[in-house]
């Protein structure tokens, strides 16, 4: 039973390439004239130069988070990555006007189609610069704005500058301090007062290129009372040499607000996935991280949610698949500053082969708070005898009338329920990715029902070949 | 055409538990294995669907002349056709009834070929009617925190429908409410026919009351030590086991 | 380093062989080399490293109230054997042991058990963060307790060691040593005493080895005064079979860094790591765990137990980590906060490396409050709310008391926590 995974997972859904023609291309390496470059083709405001120049500073001054981290961080070469390309910075609002070499790789994703079917708005981001954004014209009188971070930027100074790099200083972390000085693309939303956007919204981040960097940069602020839900996908060709995703997505929920933000990764097995994330929740605000990482050489991300307002919530559901070769780093930070404030984490992971899940949490309850709670729950699943899992969390609760409490535990799947399984006709594979499933069933079910479907589909495809 | 055990030696570590039984349950008929604890009665159920804990080291066990233990794999035995209703059914945690039943229905399906999902509903729906397990059950996973009859029913509707042609039913009636076995019984009772042999394993005659064997085995010590009609499982009751045993060694 | 503990030079007047102040020497050198811990290295993660600076210490000088000290190192009614010693020097010993049982300072096994001495004293590398203060340890240890139990020998009554500080200041190095041999088995009660209320340095090693099948009881009752400083570095390894049940109560020390680390290299052996911590004041206790899994069917089981009041704090980081081949491993590791003021800084960091997939592990970590149900019920039963509160404390420690097998140390020992919690 304990035969080693294959190692070429069939990796359908996102591994292939077309060639496609750059006109931006800020060579490879990193310097205060790669953020020239980069500041000429967007046009950026002064600000934002000297904004990315002292990221830059940073990001150079900062070591490598290797005291606590995977000394695998070392072995990305980042004079060898392309911080920029794109085919210009102005996104089609029509699929028609997307180029063709472009376009065929999100049809083969299937992005337009499920825009039609249960989308309010998509963007599709291929390398450095979205390809695509429209929103429904119904959500967009609403006064909605789902637009690129570069267009967020020229157009509604006055929302983005207020809200931009305040819920993730430059300086959170070395790969924090790289984005901000060579972000491009991500989404700018803005959720006006009382506004319900009943359908999700959805953003699609494709590298496309080898030996590239993708740095989105989200922005997603919820207007008192209102409501939305943020769902994005990101996919990879599998290349030789390893591709860094830095991603920093910041979330303000103001009072009464709800956000919803749904990750899906699948990338292929040589990115490093290093992102950070973070919400800020105002009073009675609720914000929710739905993340479930599949894929990649290295995740680290750490969803938070500083909940600063009265009886503001927070939560954090996350499920990790850690296939042979890979190490997943997730967790999530809950920083309580508020009284009655309540966060919620549950944390699941699988690790087949030899990959290895590794949960990090930060629960800090500041004293003199009062009714403040939290609830953090981390089970894994180990496949392999070679399979390996950590739990580091760390937590901090202070005051006398606050509670928290944090459980996890490891398993693997029990040769009995295998053996019930095969008695009635399911082969030891079928069982074992339906053992798998399971364990994870309660929080697919968080998922809206097409990634839930999609999320199936890839436990499937990562299960494959991990029992003989 | 028979579901047929013959010589079958088993054993867990050192410790031999199946001492070289024989049995045969013609197909069409409804067998009961009766004995103490301890005797064997659940091993021999275990074995032959392939539990991995056990090893066999003499004797066949032959379905419809198919050797059972030429199939290296519980599920290549079970799509051959022998379901085992168990005494401890597993918990499967987040595996629906519905989709592990689906799950099994589509293992027997050629390579390609897929399930209808309307029609497989209808069937489902149906048979948890007859076994009166409310339709919401669909959506709980597979035994996780039932009541020992809310299991024993999964059981048997799991044997309903994956229609098995020899099924062995490993203490069904352990756990069960007067209720409960009525139901159960029923269930069982309505699939007895010619196509399909049973095999009813029991510690009390109670459950014969129900399911009315055509043949009642006495099992000791990990053999069959007497055979009779359902009248023999009266006479058990009546008298003990003690009974059984010293006819035995009146015998040797 | 120049501070004044520093400066003295070796004890010249020692009684330890030549080759180990060879030895100390070296680990004096270590010390001074090794870089202060800062708050980027994992194992200091949280920590309070004003402490750190030893400068106000001094080397102890003989006590003075030796009559005094040994009338006070009085602890169960009926012991096997008991050491004292005051400020690094042995004070009294008194001994009933069955023969073969060896029960020694550690200086005199050093010169006359010379080879057991030197196969299991500091044995096993500090791993937890305090390796700069094991090298101290060792370059001052002056005193200590050695017992050696031989095979199938039961020592049936219990073994006392009181190890005390006296003076301003004062630095003591307490070191024991215990080596279980074959299916031996032994109880011990070591006790870490202030004769005075004054600030003083105590920095602690102990040594637990268990060879097969054997079973040991050890209890630390650590009340040095709440000016104290204090480190208390405990290893223990576990072969095969051998069940060692530690305790750790940690009743005084105003900065106590407590680190413990179980190895498990026998298959079917069992490592219990209890510790019991009520802390008030400024007081802060840092805990630092690993139960090292190596041998397959192993199981360890550790229940820190805090219980925080005034401007108190604690830091619990523990690890259980499962090695490739430690197939079968039971592990468990939980710590429970007691908040009982809003100052208090309880900081937990229960840690998991799991690298084989036949196991069953679980780690929990919880904090709360003083369930106010149960404080009304025992107003309503007349008990002042102060004294409900303190009967509160107290249950939550002695469920965790009640895993001490040993009916009379159980006794002893929830007369300590009364005592300590002011009730009795």
């Amino acid at each position: 039973m304990e035969t080693k995974p294959d190692l070429n997972i069939d990796r359908s859904i996102g591994d292939f390439h077309y060639d496609v023609d750059y006109e931006f291309d800020a060579g490879i390496g990193l310097s205060e004239k790669t953020i020239d470059y980069i500041c000429d083709v967007k046009k950026d405001p002064d600000w934002i130069r000297e904004f990315r120049k002292e990221a830059l500073r940073k990001f150079n001054s900062m070591p490598m988070p290797t005291n606590w981290a995977s000394h695998d961080l070392d072995n990305i070469v980042f004079q060898n990555i392309r911080y920029y390309l794109s085919q210009g910075t102005e996104p089609k609002r029509s699929w028609d006007d997307v180029p063709e070499d472009v376009k065929r790789t999100f049809e083969r994703l299937g992005i337009p189609e499920q825009e039609r079917k249960f989308l309010a708005g998509v963007e599709a981001q291929f390398d450095s610069e979205a390809a695509y954004s429209n929103i429904k014209a119904a959500v967009g009188e609403q006064g909605v704005i789902f637009v690129g971070s570069t267009e967020g930027l020229h157009k509604h100074p006055e929302i983005f500058k207020k809200w931009f790099g305040k819920v993730i200083p430059t300086g959170d972390n070395k790969f924090s301090a790289l984005n901000s000085a060579v972000f491009s693309g991500g989404s700018f939303i803005y959720i006006p007062p009382g506004v319900k956007v009943k359908h999700p919204l959805q953003a699609y981040f494709r590298i496309n290129a080898e030996n590239f960097g993708q740095f989105e940069r989200t922005l997603i602020i919820a207007d008192e009372g209102s409501e939305v839900m943020y769902m994005e996908g990101c996919t990879a060709p599998k290349f030789e040499t390893s591709t860094l995703h830095s991603a920093v997505v910041e979330l303000v929920a103001l009072k009464g607000a709800k956000i919803q933000y749904i990750t899906v990764q699948n990338w292929s097995a040589n990115v490093f996935n290093l992102v950070t994330k973070r919400g800020l929740a105002h009073e009675e605000a609720e914000i929710k991280w739905i993340d479930c990482n599949i894929g990649s050489r290295l995740t680290m991300k750490y969803p938070g949610v500083i909940m600063k307002g009265r009886k503001a919530r927070g939560e954090v559901i996350s499920i990790a698949l850690a296939g042979d070769g890979q190490h997943q780093d997730t967790g999530a930070k809950m920083v309580h500053a508020a009284d009655e404030t309540t966060s919620n984490i549950v944390s699941k992971s699988i690790s087949l082969g030899s990959g290895r899940s590794t949960y990090r949490g930060l629960v800090q309850i500041g004293r003199h708070l009062k009714g403040c709670k939290n609830n953090t729950e981390c089970d894994a699943l180990l496949i392999n005898t070679e399979s390996r899992t950590d739990t580091y969390p760390a937590i901090t609760v202070r005051g006398k009338e606050n509670a928290c409490q944090h459980e996890a535990s490891v398993s693997k799947i029990s040769a009995e329920q295998i053996f019930y399984m095969q008695q009635r006709g399911i082969s030891k594979a079928a069982a074992m990715s339906l053992a798998v499933n399971g364990f994870v069933n309660d929080l697919v079910q968080q998922f809206p029902m097409e990634y839930s479907v999609e999320l199936k589909r890839l436990i499937d495809l990562e299960m494959e070949g991990s029992v003989g | 055409m028979s579901l047929k055990i013959e010589n079958l030696h088993a054993n867990i570590g050192d410790r031999e538990i199946l001492k070289g039984l024989n049995l045969e349950i013609p197909k069409g008929e409804v067998h009961a294995i009766m004995g103490k604890n301890g005797s064997g009665k659940s091993t021999l159920a275990k074995v032959m669907a392939g539990h991995p804990d056990y090893e066999v080291s003499i004797g066949q066990v032959l379905l419809d002349g198919l050797n059972l233990f030429e199939m290296e794999e519980p599920d290549q035995r079970a799509r051959t056709g022998l379901f085992v209703a168990f005494q401890y059914p597993m918990e499967v945690p987040g595996v629906t009834i519905a989709n592990f039943i689906r799950a099994a229905l589509q293992a027997r399906l050629p390579e390609g070929e897929e399930l209808d999902a309307v029609e497989y509903y209808h069937h489902l729906y149906e048979k948890m009617d007859m076994l009166k397990i409310d339709r919401k059950f669909t959506s709980r996973a597979v035994n996780e925190g039932f009541s020992g009859g809310e299991k024993k029913r999964c059981e048997i509707l799991q044997m309903a429908m994956l229609n098995p042609v020899y099924a062995v039913l490993d203490e069904t009636d352990s756990g069960l409410d007067i209720d409960a076995l009525r139901i159960v019984s029923e269930g069982v009772n309505a699939m007895r026919g010619p196509e399909r042999g049973l095999l009813v394993i029991t510690h009390y005659q109670r459950l014969l009351d129900y399911i009315v064997p055509d043949v009642v085995h006495v099992m000791v010590d990990g053999r069959i030590v007497m055979s009779g009609d359902k009248t023999l499982a009266h006479k058990l009751e009546a008298e003990g086991y003690d009974w059984v045993e010293k006819e035995i060694l009146q015998q040797a | 380093m120049s501070n004044t503990l520093m400066e003295n030079p070796i004890a010249a007047q020692s009684a330890w062989p030549a080759w180990f102040t060879a030895e100390q020497a070296i680990a004096l050198a270590e010390y001074e080399k090794s870089p202060t811990p800062t708050r980027k290295n994992e194992p200091w993660r949280f920590a309070n490293l004003k402490p750190l600076d030893l400068s106000a210490f001094v080397e102890a000088k003989p006590v003075a109230s030796e009559g005094r000290l040994i009338n006070a190192s009085a602890g169960l009614a009926e012991t096997s054997a008991k050491l004292v010693l005051g400020n690094n020097t042995l004070l009294h010993r008194e001994s009933s042991l069955p023969a073969g049982v060896i029960f020694e300072t550690l200086e005199t096994a050093a010169t006359k058990h010379t080879d057991l001495f030197k196969k299991y004293f500091m044995a096993q590398p500090v791993e937890l963060g305090s390796h700069k203060y094991a090298a101290l340890h060792k370059a001052r240890l002056a005193g200590g307790a050695f017992l050696f139990v031989p095979a199938n020998t039961s020592v049936e009554l219990p073994i006392e060691i009181f190890q005390w500080v006296e003076g301003a200041n004062a630095s003591v190095f307490p070191h024991t040593l215990i080596v279980c041999d074959e299916n031996s088995s032994v109880t011990v009660v070591d006790y870490f005493k202030s004769a005075d209320k004054l600030p003083a340095f105590a920095c602690g090693v102990n040594d637990l080895h268990l060879a097969a099948g054997a079973k040991l009881t050890y209890v630390s009752v650590q009340d040095w005064s709440h000016e104290t400083t204090a480190f208390h570095l405990n290893s223990t390894s576990v072969h095969r079979n051998a069940t060692c049940t530690a305790l750790i109560a940690n009743f005084g020390g105003g900065f106590v860094r407590g680190e413990s680390l179980s190895r498990l290299v026998g298959e079917g052996s069992r490592s219990e790591m209890f510790s019991i911590n009520p802390v008030e004041g400024t007081r802060e206790i840092d805990q630092r765990t690993l139960q090292d899994h190596v041998a397959p069917n192993a199981t360890s089981d550790l229940l820190y137990l805090n219980a925080l009041d005034d401007k108190s704090r604690t830091i619990f980081a523990g690890l259980i980590k499962v090695e490739p081949g430690a197939r079968g491993t039971d592990a468990y590791q939980k710590v429970k906060n007691l908040i009982l003021s809003d100052d208090a800084d309880p900081n937990s960091m229960p840690g998991l490396e799991i690298l084989n997939d036949e196991v069953r592990c679980s780690h929990g970590a919880t904090n709360g409050p003083v369930s106010n149900e149960e404080l009304f019920y025992m107003q309503a039963r007349g008990i002042k709310r102060d004294a409900g509160r303190r009967l509160i404390v107290n249950g939550f420690f002695n469920s965790l008391l009640e895993r001490i097998e040993n009916k009379p140390l159980r006794a002893h020992l929830e007369q300590l926590l009364a005592k300590r919690l002011a009730i009795a």
